[in-house]
């Protein structure tokens, strides 16, 4: 259709059809609804993020849970939950990372926003790094390795959660900012549940949440993407 | 005040200026990836878009990435303003407050 260059090609069609204004309110509704498409559009990627997050938590602190959970009926390998574990994170990661990208092809921001995407995106690497350093020394320390089965799940979804609020700051984003302190809830609650059912509550709590919250999303787009079919096709 | 500005007041650009209003202060986006949040043929934006050029409206600018040229588009200081006076009067005519 076009060269990239911007410019109309031998197939480009009459503008004529949309270049007459309706009426004030018809005009101020075809405004918003564009605006809604356009966001609508920009985040659809959200529900699949929070869907492949979902199904982490519930397989991988599912995977956890169930070394000595179903004992004696049933022990899964810790050779084998562990890399579970890892994998599906490393998968959610990976494919989150993919569809951001994606969602902004084409896309420019100004230099601020770039400085803000790069530094919250560092900031994930430095704490996860900064927490697996500070939970090894407390093992250096003396920490237990029954101990250890609760700072690590714990540290980590609490600073998820304290991301997930940042983010929510940074772009305005409510589900953010509820996923986020749901999450700060979950982590400092789990132990509470003793080994191994604070798996099993991470599991559910995280793993369910993430699912509400993916259905909500989609179901919240279709509406916006049904109003926005209003009259928007040019 | 109650005059609708007429380069914005047509359903076409009146889209283009929405979607490009949506983008951060000082953003832009490739012309390929608007066409697609619009579903407008290539011709029909290319031409609306000249016309807000016209005005003064859109800041186009053309780059290369490798040897693919891309050009990106977005609102002018000018633009921007317009847009908003637009939207306050179509709520003035409307009987909000805008």
């Amino acid at each position: 259709m076009t060269n990239n260059s911007g410019r109309p090609d031998a197939t480009g069609s009459s503008p004529t059809d949309a270049d007459a204004p309706l009426d004030p309110a018809a005009m101020y509704a075809l405004l918003q609804n564009q605006q809604r498409s356009v966001e609508t559009q920009m985040g659809a990627f959200v529900p699949y993020i929070t869907l492949a997050w979902g199904l982490t938590w519930l397989i991988g602190f599912g995977a956890l849970w169930l070394i000595d959970g179903l004992q004696p009926t049933f022990s899964l390998p810790l050779a084998v939950a562990v890399p579970i574990f890892i994998a599906t994170i490393l998968i959610s990661g990976g494919f989150s990372a993919w569809l951001g990208i994606r969602s902004g092809r084409g896309m420019r921001g100004n230099t601020a926003s770039a400085f803000t995407g790069t530094v919250y995106g560092i900031t994930w690497s430095i704490g996860a790094t900064a927490l697996a350093v500070f939970g090894g020394a407390l093992r250096y320390q003396g920490m237990t390795v029954e101990l250890a089965n609760f700072y690590y799940p714990s540290a980590y979804v609490l600073f998820a959660g304290i991301m997930y609020i940042i983010a929510a700051a940074i772009w305005h984003a409510v589900p953010s900012l509820v996923a986020g302190c749901w999450l700060v809830i979950i982590a400092v609650v789990a132990p509470f549940f003793g080994y191994p059912g604070h798996y099993l509550f991470l599991a559910l709590a995280g793993g369910l949440s993430f699912l509400a919250l993916s259905a909500f999303g989609a179901v919240q787009q279709r509406r916006v993407r049904e109003a926005a079919n209003g009259g928007n096709r040019g | 005040m109650d005059e609708l500005d007429p380069v914005i007041h047509a359903q076409a650009r009146l889209r283009i200026m929405a979607a490009l209003s949506t983008l951060e202060l000082d953003g832009s986006i490739s012309f390929p990836r608007l066409q697609e949040l619009l579903d407008m043929t290539a011709g029909n934006l290319s031409t609306h878009l000249r016309k807000l050029e016209d005005a003064s409206y859109v800041d186009i600018n053309k780059t290369h990435k490798g040897r693919t040229p891309i050009t990106y588009l977005g609102l002018s200081k000018k633009g921007r303003r317009a847009f908003e006076d637009y939207m306050d009067t179509l709520r003035t005519v409307l009987g909000e407050q805008p």
